[in-house]
């Protein structure tokens, strides 16, 4: 019978240990299940919707912006937008601050450029930490702008009999009647035109992504994050199951024998792949029936998890190896653990960070690999488009990890 | 000298050739030479730090020597690695197991590491579980062994895939004496099976036991290689006679026709025939009170390391 390859049977001890320590694989397990409710409790949303607040600066004050503004404190719009009037330089210190979702500033003339039908100007300010509210102003406000070009352009004559009277503030009966018939019948005579089953069908879609969005709950917001949360904490203690090994005198004596260290690392490496397989199956299937995620995108969204929690170990694996000894192994690698947690969206989704902790945390490897998936997963974005950067960026990452580490861990042999 | 790329003489087992490690300026090892037959101990006698395991290390391909050469079985350790160490195990000073695996899993793995499975690896584990004593101790965690049970099932797992080589960095230190007892008996076993024995120790009476040749290391050098008989010789008919006290006060020339071997103040040692006929005049030539107290040793293997080093194998 030939032998089992080395890197099987070290994966097999590896699991063997994981599943004798119990609890460690359960704290896995629950700790970010745990942290998830306590932040969703904390933040007072529990299952509830996503929430955010408009700025708005109107130097115009006219009838036109002023419904322009009202948009946003009608309907569906006002329960998730708290809409806060503003100066100019408070609105630039709270956008400064990361302390609201977007910032609309109408400049004065605005009214007078609309009902004149002359070309205008609305300024839109985004909070680039936030991702989904400020995209639902940009697109709300585009809708009303078109709304607006298509008023000037269909209602120009009713429009230049309406601007005297809102300039004068003098509404004369006859003039009105006369103007709403207009309107009446330019509407029945575009009807056939504005209302034909394909624009039905558009505005079924707008309707059914502002429910998606409406749908976002903070639970939602931070899965992902839990989930990443699980991989760092079990890609920690398998990276520091290496200098154990060393330090239990098991590195040395291996390579005394015929079988190499790089087949000792591989071995590792596929523990750590079981390893994070489990975790991902647990937490995915919770994800999937708890928030309602769609079962077509869980294969990717588990590969997902997978692969970035072999980048994370990977990483881990570098910091322990560097280490002069397990203490300072340990040390070090909790220490970069926290950090990753808290900056990586984790502890907090990214989306409710202050702007300049939020742009850190999307430059850890962590924070690039969630975002991508949140993108993909809870926004709705093209897999290509969210995955894609973050794909090319975790593979450059494994392939250089896995050289640098195979060499470092020969090196451990004279460290202990 | 070393020819290099030329086969070492085939009737050995363990080769070493102008071994030296260098750490810096520090020389662990120094041009070290010895050679192992099969079913032959050799032992490296030597204090700690004497570069016993520096010289172990080297043989089994953990640390790259800066010079020299090492055969196992006519492999080169540096150029023929994984031939090399097939043909060699290693029972390193310190415990090399985890301790959260039974003694069972434990050999399992180290056998694999060897190469050996099926049929054939678990006749191993049963038949060097009895070897050493555990086979009843098999299934348990090795965290619920006994310090010497540790040691044991840590020979065990160098012995599993029956190496014609092995290494021994002081098996029994802290060991107690029945499993001493044990691990000796199974490394004379093991010579009797022809297996090629390097063994390292502190321990005078462990190398007098066991040791066909005995090299002692100081200080990263060999400074007598033979058999015990022939070391033994070294000291010819002198006895080392030790002295502790103030001497502070003595001229050395008091001992002029004796071969001193070390003076300082508290501390005097020194070589003299038929130590015990003449002692009392011999310590007539100190002042009185200064000689606090007096020991006597035949020639044996510690008394020609103080001889040779003036220090003692256990400083």
């Amino acid at each position: 019978m030939s032998a089992t390859p080395m890197p099987f049977t070290v994966a097999a001890i590896r699991l063997k240990k994981i599943f004798r320590e119990k609890w460690s694989l359960i704290s896995w397990l629950a700790i970010p299940i745990i942290i998830m409710f306590l932040m969703s409790l904390i933040a007072g949303t529990g299952g509830g919707k996503l929430t955010g607040r408009l700025l708005v600066t109107d130097h115009d004050q006219t009838g036109v912006s002023n419904f322009i503004i009202g948009g946003f404190s009608q309907g569906p719009m006002a329960e998730i937008f708290t809409v806060k009037q503003v100066k100019e330089a408070e609105g630039q210190e709270l956008m400064d601050a990361g302390e609201a979702s977007a910032w609309i500033v109408l400049e004065k003339g605005f009214g007078d450029a609309v009902l004149n039908n002359q070309p205008t100007t609305i300024k839109l300010m985004k909070n680039p930490a936030q991702s989904i509210l400020p995209q639902m102003v940009e697109t709300s406000m585009k809708l009303l702008v078109d709304a607006a070009s298509y008023v000037q352009v269909l209602f120009a004559k009713e429009l230049a009999v309406l601007k005297p009277m809102l300039e004068t503030k003098k509404f004369n009966d006859a003039e009105l009647v006369i103007l709403t018939l207009g309107i009446k019948k330019q509407i029945e005579s575009l009807e056939e035109t504005v209302f034909p089953p394909q624009l039905k069908l558009i505005e079924q879609q707008v309707e059914e992504a502002e429910d998606e969005a409406a749908n976002i709950t903070f639970g939602l917001l931070m899965f992902p994050g839990a989930v990443f949360m699980s991989l760092i904490f079990s890609a920690n203690s398998l990276a520091v199951n290496i200098w154990d090994d060393a330090s239990n005198g098991v590195i040395p004596r291996l390579a005394s024998t015929p079988s190499a260290l790089g087949s000792y690392f591989n071995g590792q490496i596929l523990a750590a792949v079981a390893a994070f397989v489990l975790v991902v199956l647990v937490l995915g299937l919770f994800g999937a029936f708890y928030f309602g995620l769609p079962l077509s995108k869980l294969p990717v969204m588990m590969l997902w998890l997978v692969f970035s929690g072999l980048v994370i170990y990977l990483l881990f694996c570098l910091i322990t190896l560097l280490m002069p000894t397990l203490k300072s192994a340990n040390i070090v690698v909790n220490a970069t653990t926290f950090p990753l947690l808290m900056l990586g969206g984790s502890l907090f989704p990214m989306e409710t960070m202050p702007t300049w902790l939020a742009t850190i945390g999307q430059f850890l490897p962590n924070g690039f690999m969630l975002k991508g998936l949140k993108d993909w997963l809870i926004r709705s974005e093209p897999m290509m488009e969210s995955l894609l950067m973050p794909l090319i960026f975790g593979l450059v990452m494994l392939i250089v990890l896995w050289v640098v580490n195979r060499l470092l861990i020969k090196q451990l042999i004279h460290k202990v | 000298m070393i020819v290099k790329g030329k086969k070492p003489w085939q009737k050995y087992m363990i080769q070493v050739q102008a071994l030296t490690k260098n750490y810096g300026q520090f020389t662990a090892a120094n041009d070290i030479y010895f050679e192992v037959n099969p079913g032959e101990i050799f032992g490296l006698l030597g204090p700690n730090g004497a570069g016993k395991s520096t010289t172990i290390n080297c043989i089994s391909g953990l640390l790259n020597p800066s010079l020299g050469e090492i055969y196992i079985n006519q492999s080169s350790v540096l150029s023929e690695a994984i031939k090399a160490k097939a043909s060699l195990g290693l029972v390193p000073q310190d415990l090399a197991l985890y301790e959260d695996l039974s003694g069972q899993e434990n050999l399992n793995f180290w056998g694999q590491a060897y190469g050996l499975a099926g049929d054939q690896l678990k006749a191993r584990i049963e038949a060097v579980l009895e070897q050493v004593g555990l086979t009843s101790r098999a299934k348990d965690l090795v965290s619920t062994y006994s310090g010497g049970m540790k040691r044991r099932l840590n020979f065990a797992c160098a012995i599993l895939h029956e190496p014609k080589a092995l290494l021994l960095d002081e098996p029994t230190v802290g060991v107690d004496p029945q499993s001493r007892e044990h691990l000796l008996t199974a490394v004379e076993t093991l010579k009797e099976q022809g297996t090629a024995v390097l063994y390292t120790t502190h321990y005078m009476e462990e190398a007098e036991r066991l040791c066909d040749r005995i090299a002692i290391i100081d200080h990263g050098k060999i400074i007598a290689i033979g058999t015990v008989d022939e070391l033994r010789n070294k000291m010819g008919e002198k006895d080392l006679i030790s002295l502790q006290g103030d001497f502070s006060d003595v001229e050395s020339s008091v001992l002029a026709e004796y071969e001193v071997i070390e003076w300082q103040n508290h501390t005097v040692r020194f070589m003299a025939e038929n130590a015990a006929g003449q002692l009392s005049g011999l310590l007539a030539k100190f002042p009185p009170r200064s000689i606090k107290q007096t020991s006597v040793q035949q020639a044996n293997l510690e008394s020609l390391f103080i001889k040779l080093t003036g220090r003692e194998l256990r400083d």
